[in-house]
């Protein structure tokens, strides 16, 4: 494994806002999204990997080499930013000749399919379109690193899935390290291998994207990452390799430890980890017995909430709500596998 | 509805200028030698006063866009001031400055042999005191209004910061520059009173219609008027064409 990129325990300070010991590492092909809020400090960061901004401390490697007092144009980034950042004068052509005057092009607009584009301006294009030319127009420079700062933010839902899908394909074939800046968890749920979450200027959780989302390090980012059941519970004892959870009178099993502590915990539980059946249709005898609440409708899924003694959510498909004749008031019967009872200290 | 009143407002007192001009009078004034100079003078004078608010406007107004540096409204507010100052008060005000005892027509007089009082140099001063703010405006908004990731995409693209500026800035803010010269030429053109306080000689057309004003009476007066308001109006146009026009033949690749 190559490294591709790295930021080494960088700082920078910038009026009011700082970033604070960054370490970052990507190797080849890899595609790593930072993930945080808006005002997190993931742009700021993107610009000084750029070289827009100067660390006043730690370094920057790209493609093995120290980069930390190159400039923007010396740095081999392809950088891809919000709505694309086509020039409006240029062509398809000029925008991807921008950095190689007069070099051979066509390979390269055939090679994103927008060949037939070549004269066309950027302002008659779809999104789809757009991106290919951002993407053309970056490879010409053959980058060690790309860079996306928030290219979709702009985009309806539905595009936006397309075109994610589209992007990790391209990234996949070009085999070159990306880092993708976003605020929505699904662009990250989607397009990364590791996901690095940022807020305040630091990454507070780095890892695989599953274990990010799965296995969140606080609670501020079970939340941010859209964990729908976070509540409070006690170890009440062991069973086999799992522990007992109660919760108020109702008790699950969890195969996750969680150090320290006088047995209070965060337990978290993923909505789309949840199975509900009608009551009596439980073999297993584990499962937690409830009622439903409440039923909302998100389009092609439904967000079922239902009081098992605390109220936990679960995600069915609307065949699944049908075919389980639920409404508010039915009783049923909610199960978890232990494996994704995600515990947190209570502190 | 009350944009059309607007309009007519603008549009009637002119067309009635020129509709009681008969065209043998005008034929006369135009044969008029200090007439044609006059005219000359204001369109080279004022042709020079663009050109130096777009070579000295063009850079304030990009860093008044740009720069975040303490002090940059003040600085924004110091460029609009000409346009709240009379131009009587403008004109004395250069006086002071530009005069053969004032601190630069003093020093340039003496060390380059460049006077201001009563030369065409004057002329330009004062049509560039009181026409500069439209040139600054106009390419500070233009400026404004390009997305700072476009040039920071094109310099992880290879170009340095003047290529940028080359190749992604003006280009796209063309259009904005050439409407603010377009006014500065305008607005200097017709520029009087400043003018005429710091050089009334050599004249330029609206002092001397001016002084046809005061010597022979209106209709002299009005025909040279007339003749002023078609050759600027006539430029007015062509150049707003070519600006417009920017927008299509730009450079494509």
């Amino acid at each position: 494994m190559t490294l591709a990129a790295a930021v080494e325990r960088a700082s920078l300070q910038l009026g009011a806002f700082a970033l604070r010991d960054l370490d970052l590492a990507l190797t080849c092909g890899e595609i790593l999204v930072l993930l945080g809020p808006n005002g997190a400090g993931k742009s700021v960061c993107l610009e000084m990997i750029a070289g827009f901004h100067r660390p006043q401390r730690g370094r920057i490697l790209i493609a093995g080499k120290d980069a930390t007092r190159l400039p923007p144009e010396r740095r081999g980034i392809g950088l891809v930013v919000q709505d694309f950042g086509l020039f409006p004068h240029l062509t398809v052509a000029g925008n991807v000749a921008f950095s190689r005057p007069g070099g051979e092009i066509a390979a390269l607009l055939r090679q994103v399919g927008i060949g037939h584009l070549a004269d066309r301006r950027p302002a008659s294009l779809s999104a789809g379109e757009k991106q290919r030319t951002a993407l053309a127009r970056a490879l010409a420079i053959r980058p060690a690193l790309f860079l996306f700062d928030e290219p979709f933010s702009v985009l309806d839902a539905r595009s936006r899935a397309g075109l994610r899908d589209e992007l990790k394909s391209f990234l996949r074939h070009a085999g070159i390290a990306a880092i993708f800046v976003t605020h929505d968890p699904e662009d990250a749920w989607v397009l990364a291998d590791r996901v690095a979450v940022i807020r305040d200027g630091a990454i507070i959780q780095a890892g695989a994207a599953d274990a990010v989302f799965r296995k969140p390090a606080n609670r501020w980012i079970a939340e941010f990452v859209g964990v729908e059941t976070i509540v409070p519970g006690r170890i009440a004892g062991r069973a086999g390799n799992a522990c007992r959870i109660a919760i108020g009178t109702a008790s699950l099993l969890s195969t996750n430890a969680v150090g320290g502590g006088d047995g209070t915990v965060l337990v978290c539980v993923r909505a789309e980890e949840v199975e509900l059946r009608r009551a009596g249709d439980d073999r297993t005898g584990e499962g937690l017995p409830g009622r439903v609440i409440a039923i909302a409708n998100l389009g092609a899924w439904g967000r079922v909430t239902v009081d098992c003694g605390f109220a936990l959510t679960a995600l069915l498909t609307h065949r699944n709500i049908r075919d389980l004749r639920l409404a508010p008031g039915s009783a049923i019967v909610a199960s978890i596998d232990p494996e994704a009872v995600h515990l947190l200290p209570l502190a | 509805m009350l944009g059309s009143l607007l309009l007519a407002f603008i549009v009637a007192p002119l067309l009635g200028l020129v509709s009681a001009q008969p065209i043998g009078s005008l034929r006369r004034v135009a044969a008029m030698a200090d007439v044609r100079d006059a005219i000359g003078l204001s369109l080279g004078c004022a042709f020079a006063a663009a050109l130096l608010a777009g070579v000295f406007g063009t850079p304030l107004a990009y860093l008044l866009a740009r720069a975040r540096f303490p002090g940059r409204d003040f600085v924004a507010a110091i460029v609009d001031l000409p346009l709240a100052v009379p131009h009587t008060v403008a004109g004395i005000a250069l006086l002071y400055v530009f005069g053969r005892r004032g601190f630069i027509g003093g020093p340039a007089g003496r060390w380059f042999g460049l006077r201001f009082w009563g030369t065409a140099a004057g002329i330009v001063a004062a049509m560039l005191f009181v026409a500069a703010p439209y040139a600054v405006n106009a390419a500070r908004l233009g400026f404004e209004a390009i997305d700072p990731r476009l040039e920071r995409v094109a310099r992880t693209l290879g170009a340095g910061p003047w290529r940028v500026l080359w190749r992604i800035t003006l280009p796209l803010a063309r259009r904005s520059i050439a409407t603010g010269l377009t006014l500065t030429f305008a607005r200097a053109i017709s520029e009087f009173a400043a003018v005429a306080m710091l050089a009334y000689y050599p004249m330029t057309a609206p002092v001397q219609i001016y002084e046809m004003f005061l010597r022979y009476g209106l209709s002299d007066a009005a025909a040279a008027a007339v003749l002023l308001l078609a050759v600027s109006l006539g430029l007015f146009v062509l150049f707003r064409r070519l600006a417009g026009a920017g927008d299509r033949i730009g450079p494509v690749r």
